[in-house]
C-alpha cells in the first residue's frame, strides 16, 4: 500500500474549535461509514468522537447526505453554526430514523466524529431535549455490512 | 384456444425481454447490497500516477459533490444503497441507488469485432461505454473510452487516478446470496501493471430507493 504523505495533511486539517460544549475524545469502533458519498473515512476522523449541544437552525432529509445546522453557543457567549452530517436519508429510512421527531428551534445534543473542516461532524447518536437518544443505525444491514 | 394463448404468451415475454438471453446465463437478478468484504490488490503507479494520486484533494477533487460518479469502482464502492440488476434478450440493466444511475449494456457476441457498447449515462462521462457477455457462470462488463478522474474517492483508495486510457472489466459471479464483483483495471498512463479491486455484494429484500441528489446538496460539506 503506497499511503501517502497525504494523510498526514488530513491530520493536520483536523482544527477543531472549542466551544461551550463538552468534547469528549474517546477511541471508537472503526466502524465504516453510515453513509459515503464523499468518504468518511477521509472527511472525518473516526478516532475521536465529539459532543455538542444547540438550537437546530435546518433540517434537511437529503441524499447523498442528510444535515442539519445548528447553532452552537461557546462560553464566551458567542454563537456559531456547526453542520451536522449524517447518512443518505434512504439508509435513515431504511434504519427507522425517526425524522419526524425533529423540529426547528428543537434543543438538541449530537454525539459524533469530528469533521476534518472546522465546526462539522458526523452524527452517531443525538438526544433529544427529553433525554431520548437515537442513533442512524437502528436497524442492521441485512448484507451483513457496514453501516 | 388455449395452446394458442399460451404460445402468444410466450412471444410476448420473450419481446418485452423477460427472459433471460441464454439458457446458461446466470440468474444475477433482483436486489443487491454491499457486504463488508472489499479488497484492493496491490498497485504500482507510474511516476504520473504517484504525482495524480499525491496531488488529490479531498476538498475539492471529489467528482460526488457533483452528483457524478468516478468510476464503475467508486460506484460499487458505495455502501448502504442497493444496486437491483434484470437481465434480459440481449441486455442486462444495472439499477444502481447511489446517484441513480441506470446502466443498460448489450450483451453481445464477445468475439465480435466492433461490439455495440451502451451509450453514455447522462452526466457520467467517467463511467465510459460498456458491452457485456457472459462467461459460463460469470458476467462480464468491459468498458472504455472514460473520462479522466479518481478510481476511488473512498479510504485509503481516494485519489487513486484513471486516464482516458483506463480500460475495465468487470467479473460478477454469484454464489448462493453472494455477488462478487471482480474488476481489473488496466491503466497504462497511471499504472505500471493491472489493479484488481473485488467488492461483494449481498442479496436483499429491500427495495430500491429514488436518490434525488442535487450539486446544491451534495455539495455541502461545511457550515456557513
Amino acid at each position: 500500500m503506497q499511503l501517502s504523505s497525504r494523510h498526514a495533511d488530513l491530520e493536520a486539517a483536523l482544527n477543531l474549535k472549542t466551544v461551550a460544549v463538552a468534547l469528549a475524545f474517546v477511541a471508537v469502533a472503526a466502524a465504516e461509514a453510515v453513509s459515503a458519498h464523499h468518504s468518511v473515512p477521509v472527511n472525518f476522523d473516526q478516532s475521536r468522537t465529539v459532543t455538542i449541544e444547540g438550537v437546530l437552525t435546518e433540517i434537511a432529509w437529503r441524499n447523498p447526505h442528510a444535515r442539519f445546522r445548528m447553532n452552537v453557543t461557546g462560553q464566551d457567549g458567542s454563537t456559531v453554526e456547526w453542520l451536522v452530517e449524517m447518512g443518505a436519508t434512504n439508509t435513515m429510512k431504511r434504519a427507522g430514523f425517526p425524522m419526524e421527531r425533529f423540529k426547528i428551534g428543537d434543543h438538541i445534543t449530537i454525539i459524533g466524529n469530528p469533521g476534518r473542516r472546522d465546526r462539522s461532524v458526523l452524527l452517531r447518536e443525538t438526544v433529544l431535549a427529553d433525554g431520548t437518544r437515537m442513533n442512524p443505525e437502528m436497524r442492521p444491514n441485512p448484507g451483513g455490512g457496514a453501516n | 384456444m388455449r395452446h394458442r394463448l399460451a404460445v402468444l404468451l410466450t412471444i410476448g415475454a420473450v419481446l418485452s425481454g423477460s427472459i433471460v438471453a441464454s439458457a446458461q446465463a446466470p440468474d444475477l437478478s433482483g436486489n443487491w447490497i454491499r457486504g463488508a468484504r472489499i479488497a484492493f490488490g496491490p498497485w504500482d503507479f507510474t511516476e504520473a500516477g504517484q504525482r495524480k494520486f499525491e496531488s488529490y484533494d479531498f476538498k475539492k477533487d471529489d467528482p460526488a459533490y457533483g452528483c457524478i460518479g468516478a468510476s464503475w469502482t467508486r460506484v460499487w464502492l458505495n455502501p448502504n444503497v442497493l444496486v437491483r440488476i434484470t437481465q434480459a434478450a440481449g441486455q442486462v440493466r444495472l439499477q444502481y441507488e447511489w446517484m441513480d444511475i441506470d446502466r443498460r449494456i448489450p450483451v453481445i457476441d464477445s468475439t465480435a469485432a466492433n461490439p455495440k457498447r451502451s451509450a453514455i449515462i447522462p452526466k457520467m462521462p467517467a463511467l465510459g461505454h460498456s458491452a457485456a457477455w457472459y462467461d459460463g457462470d460469470t458476467l462480464v462488463i468491459d468498458t472504455v473510452d472514460v473520462a479522466p478522474g479518481y478510481v476511488s474517492t473512498m479510504e485509503e483508495w481516494a485519489g487513486m487516478p484513471q486516464s482516458r486510457r483506463m480500460h475495465t472489466v468487470e467479473r460478477l459471479h454469484r454464489s448462493g446470496d453472494v455477488l462478487t464483483i471482480e474488476t481489473t483495471h488496466v491503466d497504462p498512463t497511471y499504472y505500471r501493471k493491472p489493479l484488481v479491486v473485488t467488492i461483494e455484494y449481498r442479496k436483499t429484500d429491500w427495495e430500491l430507493m429514488e436518490y434525488g441528489c442535487t450539486p446544491e446538496d451534495a455539495a455541502v460539506v461545511a457550515p456557513r
